[in-house]
């Protein structure tokens, strides 16, 4: 058995890697061996990562034992580099981890950099063992008296290419900094993308629907895989002229029922403006899931019963689809006293959850309309005296005589959005609204937009409602 | 092959001389395995989501509509898993007339026992002249805004075909559509009576609310029953404040023949549920008793 690992106390007793375990012992008899797991070091390695996300967002795993940061861009939120790479160093060692750190400017350069104990700039000096390949060719680089990278920098790099392979230019250049390879991020997770290619383009549209059903399925296969569902779908039909149809599809759930995406797919395309025309033919069609969210899976009941949620979820997306998103809606309370402005129509497909709307008093009548207008409508009405409730008002060319009414409610305008804050007369009409009921029994909301004499010479009268 | 063997088999046969064996073990099929559920749960009286124990009818929760509304069904009141019109009788009594509607449909929601929301169409162009729905005064009558979904359709036609995917489904408690007009483009006998199967085989109530039509002579549909709602004058309250929203409906048509049956409904929220109108309809500027309030009748103003 050989040790694979040592801690800063068997370093200083002389133990190391590569040394075997029996040697160990005989030296220091009361040492403390445990079984070398690969899979919890990588595990550990890639929680390591994660935590690095704080500097930047691309950090990459380098088994076993390294971490790559692109802080490209990053740096400067930190100071700059060094700054961060110091307080990186700081938090790994108070986590009780030895860290050893090199920035450079190509990943392979910081790594060899870090594994030899230099900093930057010092790539002539690393040795050739830096070069990560087998230990043959060190040996034999060593043998022609090549023991430092700076010596193989300044030789042709054809004649190296001859002698040792291309693999060994590539690697010196990288260290050099001359060339840069990509580096595979741990949050690599993009969207889901699935095409096919036709050498013969599709001619029909009903081919190019089942395709794309087929497409979805597949699609929905590796949602399967990371325990998600697609919210956002998005299709390119590509026509083999260049021109290129797109469509999009919107669910109000995270989904991975394809006959669902096919309902939804069908409205989609019956509520084009222009019909899809394939023309000579689609040669390459693509679909993307664009917006994907959790969607664990779900115990059906055993004694039956439906879905109705489900159901609920697909007559949304359905009705979105057809009608378009800001059609079909769901009302939230906004926070204004104004009442137009007292409330919100978003989007079904994506509201929020529900808010508790105002309770009202018990044994109180209605006091908002069922139906509001907005803009409110002009009103003639004459009152007994100015400032009083209304008696007798003309709406859409018909009078009514006011038998019963409440009031005044007074609203005052939102003095505090205006610019010059509260003035007496200035900032904006105050409202008196009035709950009226006329001889035929029909009750509605009528409001006097200004205090007489105050804000308004002669205010105008409004009917901004209709009571049940 | 060994398993289904063995389900099949004759191992499990109840043999004569063990007559208490159980049953033979069925190939687990779900749909087999629920069908013997739902008879073990209806042998010992669990009620199941599939028959939930709701009531296939509703009513307005006045005794007099609703047992004359029985006509030769089963129970009181109105069946659920049906379409009924409700009709403006002017264009003016819009507002009373969806209420209703709306009202209906919380009586109706009112009986299930998981909460689902209730399908609101109405045509942009008639909401914007006629105004639209102002959630806080559906919370004013005791309905919760956030169980009406809203679908601004854009013309008639898409306002049905909505209407149509929302009965088949049976994510609805109620569908209401709102059409506008004499003869609104593509209400006719073919619609209805689709909304009107659908709305069989899903249970979902359905109501067609309409305004400015002509309540005399309406147009031919399948509707169950044919009602017209007009706005009434409510009994004051305090200080001859109007009161609470008040009704006039009429039946004008009902599958089981009946016919003319009126009545001045007011609704009370806090109780859910409709009463007849209590004491003479008022329409003189004399003041009527608040009825109502009878905590304020004292001290009531003249």
């Amino acid at each position: 058995m050989v040790i694979m690992a040592a801690d800063r106390q068997a370093v200083s007793l002389g133990l190391g890697t590569g040394m075997k375990l029996a040697d160990a012992r005989a030296r220091v008899p009361d040492l403390l061996a445990f079984d070398h797991q690969p899979l919890a070091d990588a595990d550990l390695l890639s929680r390591l990562a994660e935590a690095c996300e704080r500097y930047t967002p691309m950090v990459a795993v380098e088994p076993p034992h390294a971490l790559i940061l692109d802080i490209t861009g990053a740096a400067h939120l930190h100071g700059d580099e060094e700054r961060l790479a110091q307080d990186a160093e700081d938090r790994l060692d108070a986590a009780g981890y030895n860290a050893r750190w090199a920035l450079a400017g190509t990943a392979d350069a910081a790594l060899a950099l870090a594994r030899h104990g230099l900093k930057e700039g010092a790539e002539a000096q690393l040795p050739v063992a830096a070069l990560a390949m087998d230990a043959k060719t060190h040996q034999s680089l060593e043998r022609a008296g090549l023991y430092r990278i700076g010596d193989l920098a300044e030789r042709p790099r054809a004649n190296l290419a001859a002698r040792f392979g291309m693999e060994l230019t590539l690697r010196l250049d990288r260290i050099l900094g001359l060339e840069d390879r990509p580096i595979d991020p741990l949050r690599r997770i993009g969207n889901i993308v699935t095409e096919r290619r036709f050498a013969e383009p599709l001619t029909h549209i009903d081919a190019a629907l089942a395709c794309l059903s087929e497409l979805f399925a597949e699609a929905a296969e590796r949602l399967n895989e990371r325990g998600q569902g697609a919210r956002m779908i998005r299709m390119m039909l590509f026509r083999c002229d260049g021109d290129v149809a797109r469509l999009g599809l919107e669910t109000g759930a995270p989904t991975r029922d394809a006959p669902l995406f096919q309902r939804l797919l069908r409205e989609r395309i019956a509520a084009l403006n222009d019909e899809l025309n394939p023309g000579f033919g689609y040669d390459l069609i693509r679909l993307s899931i664009v917006a994907s969210e959790v969607l664990a899976p779900q115990q059906l009941r055993l004694e039956g019963g439906e879905d109705r949620r489900g159901d609920e979820v697909a007559l949304v997306s359905q009705l979105s689809t057809r009608l378009g998103r800001d059609r079909v809606q769901k009302f939230a309370p906004a926070d204004s006293h104004i009442p137009e402005q007292g409330l919100l129509a978003l989007p079904a497909l994506n509201a929020p959850p529900p808010v508790p709307w105002k309770r009202q008093s018990p044994d109180n009548p209605p006091m908002r309309p069922l139906h509001m207008f907005d803009p409110p409508q002009r009103v003639q009405v004459i009152a007994e005296v100015p400032d009083g409730p209304p008696y007798r008002f003309t709406w859409r060319r018909k009078s009514h005589q006011v038998m019963r009414y409440e009031g005044p409610e007074r609203i005052a305008s939102e003095w505090w959005q205006r610019k010059d804050g509260q003035q007496p007369g200035k900032g904006g009409l105050t409202r008196d609204y009035y709950r009226v009921e006329d001889a035929r029994g029909r009750r509605y909301w009528l409001f006097r937009h200004g205090l007489y004499g105050e804000e308004k010479a002669n205010p105008d009268w409004y009917v901004h409602g209709l009571f049940a | 092959m060994n398993n289904i063997d063995s389900d099949s088999g004759q191992a499990l046969e109840p043999s004569p001389d063990n007559p208490s064996a159980v049953p033979p073990a069925i190939p687990a099929k779900p749909s087999v395995l629920r069908a013997r559920l739902a008879r073990i749960l209806a042998a010992s009286g669990v009620r199941t989501s599939e028959d939930d124990g709701a009531p296939s009818h509703f009513g307005f929760g006045v005794e007099r509509i609703d047992a004359a509304l029985r006509g030769n069904a089963k129970a009181d009141g109105l069946p659920r898993a049906a379409l009924h019109e409700l009709h403006a009788e002017n264009r003016d009594d819009r507002t009373s007339a969806a209420a209703m509607a709306l009202l209906m449909a919380q009586r109706c929601r009112n009986l299930d026992q998981e909460a689902r929301p209730v399908l609101w169409i109405s045509e942009s162009g008639e909401a914007r002249r006629q105004g639209r729905l102002y959630p806080p005064g559906l919370a004013e009558l005791g309905i919760d805004p956030d169980s009406i979904l809203h679908v601004d359709a854009p013309d008639a036609i898409a306002a049905l075909r909505a209407a149509a995917d929302g009965v088949r489904s049976s994510a609805m408690a109620a569908v209401i559509i709102e059409l506008a007009g004499k003869k609104p483009k593509g209400l006719d006998l073919t619609a209805t009576r689709r909304l009107s199967l659908s709305a069989q085989k899903s249970g979902t109530l359905s109501l067609i609310l309409r305004s400015g039509s002509d309540p005399d002579n309406p147009l031919p549909t399948a509707a169950f029953s044919r009602w017209s709602v007009a706005a009434a004058p409510s009994l004051a309250l305090e200080a001859n404040a109007p009161g609470h929203p008040a009704f006039d409906i009429n039946l004008l048509r009902h599958r089981s023949g009946l016919y003319g049956l009126n009545a001045r409904l007011e609704w009370n929220r806090d109780d859910q549920v409709f009463r007849e109108q209590q004491g003479a309809p008022d329409t003189g500027a004399v003041p009527a008793l608040a009825a109502v309030r009878t905590d304020h009748q004292g001290t009531r103003a003249a």
